[in-house]
């Protein structure tokens, strides 16, 4: 009998489902994410939105309390400004089932287009925690040799981007949400605002699902970190150069930006050109101000592009499943 | 009689027009099994294979009873194995990276982590598994290679050339261990290695494997016995007496450079040897009957493999 043959003995206990298993993957890959220090930079700048959303979310709600700080201050402001808050205090009070979600659904579209941005950065940082260094290190035979299959572990990996974004995207507005409308005066805001948080959940969640995929299909490119990133780089930044040059070329080449085509599915969603003329109806003030944005970008904002870009992002996924399929694998 | 662990019937797989395993058929019933043959022969396709990590294109396996095609999962949850590259979770400390491995296998987080200590122990790891593996000699890599394979407690352990790159007492070290697995503890291993030495030590059974078909599937005891008349005789002096005893009983002796004489006696047993010893009142110090059968059986393996 060996020296060290001391502790052996054999494990009596009941083993846990495969769902267990997956979630131990997807644990450790955002674990392993979160150690990158600019990945928490970016994770903290995200939840710095989400608190600036919560305040503009109070303010609002403030503007119906006639006698609060807020009316008060704004009192004091240009007149022009104090106008619209005049309006929007009369919207708000009259219409609440209108004014809420019309606001929501601007403010919604506002802050979950910007956060498209912070989660790109983060998608690079976490793109060789996904399964470049896998592949680098041998670690694709680990996972096959345990008891997991080929499914479970892409389904484990596409949960760890998609957890990712859930804290720099997702999360910030949802519970943005949720805290905006618990400090706001009325319960009834939780209601109005549904609509508006449907849209985000149906644009951030099938965003997410689509980036997750990209990011799983670039990141099993290569195994080696700084060829997954570049190349993530170049889809993300290349892609966005090819649109002004494609409004004056083809206009076909906007699609291959993949930012563009998830702007497009946005404006898709939020319903932004109905929004946009009850706004304008209701506090012509701010209308004026928002038919000066209008004018330059009225096409854009009232006639998305959704089929191109569904036909734009469709081509990508396809292309990244084709990439997972030929590229994971232990040998 | 023991049900088998491994069942392959007509296994095949090839490389493009290169037949790595051609039509391999086997019965494997538990124990330590040393799976020998020359580099490149598919010893490593054939684990690969049992473990579906390659995919093959003829022929069934069955592994601890079930057919690794429809519950591959299942198998490997009781099934160890550690390859002969490097590999690991980049970034892991040592005793994050068995922790984590038992939980892929399905073991509770606590669990886990303690069984993951015990295993670190077993192998003979100390402080250092708290250091990241990145940083881990080829020794410490191979312990702990043999502690991520066995720290879900399996039936049966397969181990691609576990003892590479290993110093002479750290080969000692994990072979012992490699061999308490079996002998104490009842786990089956699967021992793939060309160091024929390492294999005769610690299993009871062989396959000899070559071109990607199966030479030899036997017991050590039965290869050996068909070896049979063949000795080493140690002898503290009087070795060319020696030498002369053997020639006047006609038996084919050579002095080798341990000091060591090889007779080639051709009985049964080491009684005739004995015997002949006794007549000139030379004690021998040991007897090692059936050197280098194993060896032997390898070369003679191959040839015959060469000549077809």
């Amino acid at each position: 009998m060996p020296l060290h043959d001391v502790h052996y003995q054999h494990w009596e206990g009941q083993h846990l489902g495969i769902w267990h298993r997956r979630a131990v993957i997807a644990k450790q890959g955002l674990k392993a994410c979160l150690q990158v220090k600019w990945m928490r930079y970016i994770v903290t700048l995200c939840w710095a939105g989400a608190l600036l959303q919560v305040i503009v979310l109070f303010f609002l709600g403030q503007l119906l309390v006639p006698d609060s700080l807020i009316v008060q201050w704004l009192g004091n402001l240009n007149p022009r400004l104090q106008n619209i808050a005049r309006g929007l205090m009369t919207w708000l009070a009259e219409h609440p089932e209108v004014s809420v979600r019309t606001t929501y659904n601007l403010l919604f579209y506002y802050f979950t287009s910007n956060l498209v941005t912070f989660t790109f950065i983060a998608i690079a940082l976490a793109i060789p925690h996904l399964i470049t260094r896998d592949l680098s290190s041998n670690a694709i035979v680990v996972y096959a040799s345990k008891a997991i299959g080929w499914f479970d572990y892409l389904l484990s990996k596409l949960a760890t981007i998609f957890g990712l974004m859930i804290l720099t995207w997702l999360g910030p507005v949802c519970v943005a949400w949720f805290v905006g409308n618990l400090l706001s005066t009325h319960w009834h805001f939780f209601w109005h605002s549904r609509v508006a948080l449907f849209h985000v959940l149906a644009y951030a969640i099938s965003s997410m699902m689509v980036l997750s995929i990209l990011a799983l299909g670039i990141s099993a490119v290569s195994s080696k970190a700084r060829t997954t990133v570049s190349l993530w780089m170049v889809l993300w930044l290349l892609g966005n150069a090819l649109v002004p040059i494609a409004l004056q070329t083809k206009p076909w080449l906007k699609h291959l930006s993949l930012e563009h085509n998830l702007q497009q599915i946005a404006l898709t969603v939020f319903h932004l050109k109905e929004d946009f003329q009850i706004a304008q109806n209701n506090i012509p003030l701010l209308g004026q101000l928002l038919r000066g944005l209008r004018d330059q970008r009225s096409f854009a904002l009232e006639n998305p592009e959704s089929a191109g870009a569904l036909i734009g992002i469709g081509v990508l996924v396809a292309l990244s499943l084709i990439v997972i399929a030929r590229k994971v694998k232990p040998e | 009689m023991l049900l088998p662990i491994i069942e392959t019937a007509n296994l095949s797989k090839a490389f493009g027009q290169q037949k790595a395993l051609d039509q391999v058929n086997l019965t494997v019933r538990p124990g330590a099994i040393g799976l020998l043959g020359p580099n490149g022969a598919g010893k490593t396709t054939l684990i690969k294979c049992l473990l579906q990590l390659q995919p093959f294109h003829g022929g069934s396996v069955r592994l601890l009873g079930r057919d690794v095609k429809s519950e591959g999962r299942e198998i490997r949850k009781r099934v160890g194995y550690a390859s002969e590259q490097d590999c690991h979770i980049p970034g892991m400390v040592g005793c994050e990276y068995a922790t984590y491995c038992a939980q892929l296998c399905g073991l509770p987080f606590q669990a886990a982590r303690q069984r993951a200590h015990e295993m670190l122990d077993f192998v003979g790891m100390g402080q250092e598994r708290y250091r990241k593996i990145d940083t881990y000699s080829t020794g410490m890599k191979q312990r702990l290679k043999l502690a991520q394979a066995i720290v879900h407690d399996p039936e049966i352990v397969l181990l691609d050339e576990p003892t590479n790159g290993l110093d002479p007492k750290g080969q000692v070290q994990i072979l012992e261990l490699v061999q308490s697995l079996w002998k104490v503890h009842g786990i089956s291993v699967v021992l793939s290695s060309h160091l024929l030495h390492d294999v005769d030590r610690i299993c009871d059974q062989i396959i000899i494997i070559a071109r990607g078909r199966v030479l030899v599937h036997d017991t050590l005891q039965n290869l050996k016995s068909r070896r049979r008349g063949a000795a080493e005789v140690v002898v503290a002096d009087r070795q060319s007496e020696l030498l002369d005893l053997f020639q006047r009983n006609a038996w084919s002796c050579e002095l080798l450079s341990n000091g060591h004489v090889r007779v080639e006696h051709g009985g049964l047993n080491l009684n005739t040897v004995l015997e002949a010893m006794g007549t000139i009142q030379l004690p021998p110090l040991e007897i090692i009957p059936s050197p280098n059968a194993l060896e032997e059986f390898f070369v003679q393996a191959l040839e015959s493999a060469d000549g077809n």
